[in-house]
Order: C-alpha cells, then structure tokens, then sequence
C-alpha cells in the first residue's frame, strides 16, 4: 500500500487524471447519454454501476475513441488538457486501454504471441520469441497467473483467456485500464485472481474503471462509484460511505407511469409448464440453466428479468428448441410433452418466438415485408404443391394492416425499414402462425417510444384472446409494467418470482444479483 | 426484356426482389449487349456460326450447360456451391453407356440405374455438408475427384459408345431426335397462346390486388418481341431438322424449376436460407430436409446433362463433363446469382448459360485451340464473379 505515494492518500484528496463534463451522445432516435459527468482519479478504482441500457457501454465507447471526437458533445479533459480521441488508435497512444465483454484474443496464437499482437519484439527483421515468451512468462507471474506462455489461446478457460486479455493491455503501460463487465464469464477464483490483479495495480499507481453489476465486487474493490441511469450520470459515492441499498436506489430510482398499459385478464389454465429444466450450453457459451420450473396460463404475460448473461434469451430459446442440450426437464403445451429439438416442431405445436435479434434471427432482409411475413404460415397456405398466392396475399395484407406497419406496400424490402417497422413484420410473422403462447425476446429494443406502445398494445390484445406470452425484458419498468407476474434469473438459476403487486424494483434487482430480497417497503423509490 | 416471357406471368405475391430490383435491369440489359456482341463478332468471323445447322447444334449445347445451370442455381440459392456435377456428368453418363453397349441393357434401365447412384450419392454429400457443416466446396471438390476415378474404372479408360450395335435408343435419341417442323409450329403457336393467357392473368390478379402493373403498351410489346423471339427460333430449327428434343427437355426442366422457385414452399424456403440462414432455421423451416433436398435435385439433373452429354458426344470417354460444373457457375454469376445465396432467377440463369454455350460453340467453330479456350473459360469466369462482387457492393 505505502509503496506508491499516492495510493495512501484517499481517493478524494488525489489529482484529477480524467475528466469527463457533460458527455452528450446520440443515435439516430434515441439519445444514449443525455449528460454524463464524472471524473476519475489517479490511482483509484472507480466503478461504473446502471442498469443495462444505462450508456455504460456507449461511455466506454466515448472514452476508448470507438465513437470519435465530434461524434459527442460535451469535453473530456486528460491532465487538464482537452482529450480528443479520433480512434482507437489515439486511445492507445493516451494509455488508455479496454478491455471488452467480448474478447479480442486470436485463438489459434499462443499466450505470449497474444500478449506482444502488433508490437512483436524483433531481431532484425524477424521475431524475437525467445524475449516474447521470456517477457510474457514474467509478465504472467507477476500478477499470478499459472499459465504457460507458449499454450494456444484456444485451449485456455474463458476465464484464464480474459486475465490473458487483462495482461495484454498491461504489457502496454496503460495508465487508465477500463474493464467492461470482466468478471462476467470468470469463475470465483479467477474472480479473486482478476481483484487482487486490480489491487496490485493500483498499488502502482494505475487507474481504473470497473464496470459490473455485481454489488459484491464494486462494494470489494471500489474507491469510488458513479451511478448512471437512463444515459445521465445520478451521482458519485464513496464507497466506503455508501452501502448497496444507496447504490440500487440510485439505479433504479424512477416513476413507472402509464407508459405501460397493460391490461390484466384472469389467468385460464395454464398453456405452458416447465419442470425441473436443467440445460447444458452449446460450444462457445457458459451460461447453463439450472432447475427452472414456471408456468404459464393463458391470458397471462409472465416477465422473465434478469442481469446480462443470466440466461433469459437461452430460456426461450431452449424451451423453443434452438439452443443447448437438455440433461433433465420436462416442457409441456397444453398438457401435452413438447420436447422440442427443432423451431418447426415448436411452431407446429404452437408456440411461437420473437427474437431478440431480429437482424440476425428474425428477417430475411435482402427479401420483401410479403415474403417474411408469410415465411413461417407457408405450410397452411399450399395445395397440392403450389402456394395459395391469393391466401398468402390476404393473410400477408391482414397483418400488415393491423400492424400498422409505415411502408409503401408488402413488396418493399425489408432491410430498408426502420427498427420498430422490421420488428412489427417480425411479430406479424411470428401471430400469423397463430401460436397459443408467444415468447417476446426484448421486443421493443431499439424502436421508438410510440412503436413500443403498438408493441405493448398487442401484447394486451393477445392475452385478451386467451394466449400467453412470456415477455424478457432488460428494462424493470418495461418488466413492472407489462408482466402479471415476473420471475429473476440469476446465473441460470430463478432468484426470486413475484407478483404484479409485489414487485418492486429494489426486489428484482436483488434477485437478479443472487442478493437477499428485501422484506421490508422503507426502500421508497 | 430478358425478365420478360416468364416474370410477367409470375404472380407471386411476396416476389423475390431478384425480380423487382431496380439493379436487375441494368444486369439484364448488359447481358442482351453482351449477347448481341459475341453474336455478331463470331458471326463476322465465323459465318458458319449463324448457319441453321449451327444453331441447332448451338441449341443442343445450350440445353446441356442450361440445364446444368439450372441445378445449379438451386444450390447456389441455399448458399451453397457444387463443384463435382462436371465429373458427375461423367460417371453417370458413363454407368449408363457401359450398361447399354456392354450388357446390352435396355436404355430405360440403363438410365434408371445412373438415376439411382445419382440420388444416393447426392443425398449423400447433401447430409454430409448440412449436418456435419462441411463446407459444400471440399465436400464436392472429392466428389469431383471421385467420381472422376469411378468414370475412368467404369470406362476402363476406352471409348464406350451409347449405342449397342449401332442401333438407335431413347438414350442416343436424346440429342439426336427432331421435333418434325409442322409439330414444332403447332408446339409455338401453343407456347405463345399460354404465355399470352398467362401473362394477361396475372396482370388482372395483381390490379385486383392493387399492386403496380406495367401500361399496357409495354405489356403487349413485351408479349410482341417474345412472340417474335418464338417464331424466329420455330423457323430456324425448322430450316434444318426441326426443334431438338433436347431443347424441349430444356424447356421442360426451365418450367419446372421455375414452379419450384417462385410457386412452391420448397423455393420459398430455398431463398430464406440462402438470404439468412439462422433466420430462417428459427422461423421453423426445416434447413436441413430443404438443402439435401437441393442437392438430390442437383443429382437427378446431373444424371440427366450426363445422359445428353454423352448422347451429344456420341459416347462415353475420360474427358467427358470436364469443367462443365464451372461452365455452370459462370452461367448463373452471368444470370445475376449471388453466390452469396438468396438471389437468382431462372430467366437470368437461362441467359447466361446462351451466353456461355454461345462463347464455346463460337470458339470451337473458329477452332481456336484448346489452350486459348481454357483461357477464355477463366477469364469470362472470373468477370462474372467479379461483376458479382461489384453489383452486390452496399449491400
């Protein structure tokens, strides 16, 4: 601790290093940081806490240079002076460095090659991988990590793979290391690996910023925590004079109005039962589900929240027969089995579901509103061999109109549409399937305000007519207010199930973090 | 005018934007240029080559690479490639041949048994590319090599004729049997009457609809030329023997796979996995089943150009089918198939191969050598997969 000055002095008597004053950024139709302000201290540990959708992500992206001086208003300021990053590139040469959610390893190159990607130690013209691995061996072993050098990236644990990351960005000096959700994919060990890395870091003198949703590992690290919410900086909090109550508060802290107009019906007998489900990932993911059992009946819209990576969208898209390897369980439609392997035998069945990316899972977007509309029906509307052109066009022109989807006719191309357009053609196809229960992954990411009224509307529409729909939301108001009842996932695991009434949002995000539930309503918003 | 006889009696409703993007136009006014040129350059040089009996030839050559074409577009649709049919005409030609003229089988069976080792062998790959998720180019590249090495053992590296004693059979038939000319008047006056009806249907349906329909006079113009085009081709074939039966197997499998693309639940799903593969899968379309299905297609009509290859050469021997996979592709890249998949139509992939057929015919009669014409079939290759990449630029 006492080995650098600075470090034993508190984190609020320490320079400012960076400031960042009223960072506005916007996208076409929304407006991702409406005013962010924080600055970061020499040497501290500073943690960045929101929900998701918050403009954590789009703050980093400001400050690595990814979204470009000038593509921003407002003023970043590096030592006092002001901090124009026009790519990445400038980032690098600031000594500022990220690490991301996604990593940005080459699997087939070893560690140490890894470690030194575009600034190889040379020799003349060639390689030094004598000094390469040596430099990375002592590299690793300073901060700890048993891995050796010379092993192909492939064959580490994601978790080794994202300390490997972590030390690529320190072999090159940074000043300021940003870490983007680093523990996501980490077991608790490595978990323990990756704090001690940070405390050792500060030590000398290093700067960071700690982005996660778990309050445990701020509250165990942080000096300090700014807390944003709806893309505007809340507040900044000592951490040591602020407790996890204050910081949820802060998070969650808005009124959920009549922005969400459902109507409740009484709840029929239940449509869909899920006992006992445990799932294995597919390659490539981690997130595994353990013990999931709900029902839903009909009538009902049962919410499904939870943090990033809990395993929401692998839920229904298991239940759905599109992702990982059921070990036990049981599903059923209706009080008959539906074990599905495949997204044809659950749309045979009846249920239908709408992805939460719907560029990449839900359209055709080279073909027309026509063509994707009716894509999923085409079983229903051939006779002997040939398609019914008329049937199509009727069913495709039904849809269109309820809908309301804005564009010059079923033959415009898809992929010219705007967001909330593209998803009414992907909820038209997913209802023209005529499903008894429909899984809405997300359904009104990215659309306007008034496209997501339509969405919730439909919502009511189809619980009045006797279906059920199970709604995954990363917005607890959007959750609050459009869900009869609403299940937390936590680690692939339910933490907690409540009621419409009983829901608040201090409850939820405690059972999404794997936190007790608090029993006691002082906790006003 | 090129999208003109078929797409305007398409009356699918949700059309496939290959036919309504406003870059086709430009792609099929190229080709009618490219055509007319090429045409006209070995007209000048080689007078022979609009002669009737050369354009009957022409016409036999075309229903080959076409025919093939049109398999092949199947498979590129799906996003997919296939590399092996060139070989594949080979061998199975061959296992025909071999039946017929050693064991004196009779050509219907003979042809069956190919027919048969066809689909096995192309369901095969089919399963192997879909399920394992090997990419389609290795898989049909060993094919390629394979079946080359069967077609030289069934063969034993000789010359087998596709005749037994010199008699004719339906197998030999294939590229030599005449429609008698009066028939072939009556079978275009026929053509030309239900395109005529069929074109004026679907205009009627798509204005009951309130989609946009072309004016009147560019609808009958369009109807005019093709009537034209029908009664030119009658005459010509008619000025030697009469129209090939190979041009109305053409025709034939052209209408087929025309049904199967734009009217048919299998072509639907055929252009959704191609556009977006992963979309597709998640909307409930069973891939899989649709993509063997694809190849099996592509196995019956590689079965079929073998039959006609062969019957056009006269007999089987160790270079028959070579590089015609690659005469395929060309003809579909031509035609306006992305190789990417999800986009392509049958009238375009007819062009192209008339294009490709054209070059080689032309080529062949002006007897450049064989070392220049491999060169040609490369560079007109690589141009069109160029135009490719340059047209399907911004998307």
């Amino acid at each position: 601790m006492a080995s650098v000055s600075q470090s034993s002095k508190p984190a609020t008597e320490r320079p400012v290093l960076l400031r960042a004053d009223n960072i506005v950024k916007r996208f076409p139709g929304v407006v991702a940081l409406k005013g962010v302000s924080f600055d970061l201290r020499e040497g501290e540990i500073h943690a960045l806490c929101g929900e998701n959708g918050a403009g954590k992500s789009t703050l980093i992206k400001t400050l690595s240079g990814i979204h470009p001086f000038g593509s921003y208003e407002g003023q970043m300021l590096l030592d006092n002076k002001p901090l124009e990053l026009r790519s990445t590139g400038d980032a690098e040469t600031n000594k500022i460095a990220v690490i991301y959610q996604e990593l940005a390893l080459v699997p087939e190159m070893s560690v140490a090659e890894n470690i030194f990607l575009g600034r190889e130690p040379k020799r003349g013209a060639f390689i030094d991988w004598i000094t390469m691995s040596e430099q990375s061996r002592a590299l690793l072993q300073r901060f700890g990590i048993n891995v050796d050098p010379d092993t192909r990236v492939r064959d580490l644990g994601v978790g080794l793979q994202q300390l490997v990351e972590i030390v690529k960005a320190l072999a090159k000096e940074s000043r300021i290391l940003i870490l983007d959700e680093p523990t996501a994919a980490l077991s608790e060990s490595e978990v323990e690996i990756l704090l001690d890395i940070l405390r050792d870091l500060r030590e000398r003198g290093v700067t960071c910023v700690y982005i996660s949703h778990k309050l445990g590992e701020v509250f165990a690290i942080a000096d300090r925590i700014t807390v944003l919410r709806d893309g505007a900086s809340i507040v900044t909090l000592d951490a040591d004079k602020t407790d996890r109550s204050e910081v949820i508060r802060n998070m969650v802290g808005r009124e959920i109005g009549d922005l969400f107009p459902r109507h409740a019906t009484n709840p029929g007998a239940p449509l869909l039962q899920v006992r006992d489900l445990n799932v294995a990932p597919p390659e490539g993911s981690n997130t595994r589900l353990r013990d999931i059992s709900f029902e839903v009946r009909a009538g009902e819209v049962l919410g499904i929240g939870g943090l990033m990576g809990a395993g929401r969208s692998e839920l229904l898209m298991h239940i759905f027969g599109a992702w990982g390897t059921r070990t036990s369980g049981d599903v059923s439609l209706g009080g008959i089995s539906l074990n599905a392997n495949s997204p044809a035998r659950s749309i045979a069945a009846g249920l239908v579901m709408v992805t939460e990316d719907r560029k990449r899972y839900g359209l055709v977007l080279e073909e027309s509103i026509g063509f994707n509309l009716s894509l999923s029906s085409l079983g229903g509307m051939t006779a002997s061999g040939l398609l019914d052109g008329n049937r199509e066009w009727k069913e495709n022109r039904h849809y269109f109109d309820s809908l309301r989807v804005k564009a010059p006719g079923l033959e415009s191309i898809v992929g010219k549409l705007s967001g909330g357009n593209q998803q009414k053609v992907v909820l038209g196809k997913a209802l023209m399937t005529k499903p008894k229960v429909v899984f809405l992954d997300e359904p009104t990411r990215g659309i306007d305000v008034g496209a997501k009224l339509e969405v919730y509307n439909l919502i009511n529409e189809l619980t009045a007519s006797g279906q059920a729909v199970v709604l995954v939301s990363s917005e607890l108001p959007e959750l609050m207010g459009m869900s009869d009842r609403i299940i937390m996932l936590h680690e692939g695991e339910i933490g907690g199930t409540f009621s419409r009434q009983d829901a608040t949002p201090e409850k939820l995000l405690a059972a999404a973090m794997g936190q007790p539930v608090p029993t006691d309503h002082t906790l006003l918003v | 005018m090129a999208t003109s006889s078929v797409s305007v009696a398409d009356s699918a409703l949700a059309k496939s934007p290959a036919q309504s993007d406003s870059r086709v136009p430009i792609r099929d006014f190229s080709m009618v240029i490219a055509l007319v040129v090429i045409w006209g350059f070995f007209a000048i040089a080689s007078p022979n080559f609009i002669s009737a009996r050369n354009l009957s030839n022409l016409t036999v050559e075309l229903s080959i690479t076409a025919i093939l074409s049109l398999g092949m577009l199947l498979v590129i649709l799906g996003g997919y490639i296939d590399l092996s049919i060139g070989s594949g005409v080979g061998l199975l030609g061959a296992i025909s041949a071999v039946l017929l003229s050693q064991h004196n089988w009779p050509a219907p069976l003979a042809m069956l048994v190919a027919i048969i080792v066809a689909v096995i062998i192309w369901f095969g790959m089919g399963a192997l590319i879909v399920t394992q998720r090997i990419p389609a180019f290795i898989i049909t590249l060993a094919g390629l090599l394979v079946f080359k090495g069967l077609h030289w053992k069934v063969i034993q590296n000789s010359t087998i004729p596709v005749t037994h004693g010199g008699e004719d059979n339906l197998y030999s038939l294939l590229t030599t049997w005449y429609l008698p000319p009066i028939w072939g008047i009556v079978l275009g006056a026929a053509v030309f009457a239900l395109l005529a009806t069929g074109t004026w249907r679907a205009r009627q349906r798509r204005e009951s609809f309130g989609l946009s329909v072309d004016t009147r006079e560019v609808a009958f113009a369009r109807l005019l030329v093709t009537g034209q085009l029908i009664a030119l081709f009658v005459l010509v074939c008619n000025g030697y023997q009469g129209i090939p039966l190979s041009a109305l197997i053409l025709a034939a499998a052209a209408f087929m796979v025309w049904v199967l693309t734009q009217h048919t639940r299998f072509g639907r799903y055929l252009y959704a996995i191609g556009g977006n593969e992963e979309a597709a899968h998640v909307s409930g379309i069973p891939v899989t089943k649709v993509v063997i299905g694809t190849f099996v297609i592509m196995g019956l009509i590689t079965a079929l150009g073998g039959f006609m290859q062969t019957a056009y050469a006269g007999s089987s021997t160790t270079t028959t089918g070579e590089l015609l996979e690659l005469d395929a592709i060309a003809a579909c890249v031509i035609g306006g198939t992305s190789l990417k998949g999800g986009r392509g139509n049958v009238v375009g992939v007819l062009f192209g191969s008339l294009i490709m057929a054209s070059l080689l015919n032309g080529m062949t009669l002006m007897a450049i050598s064989p070392e220049i014409k491999y060169i040609a079939r490369g560079l007109v290759l690589a141009l069109a997969v160029w135009m490719d990449v340059r047209l399907n630029k911004g998307k």
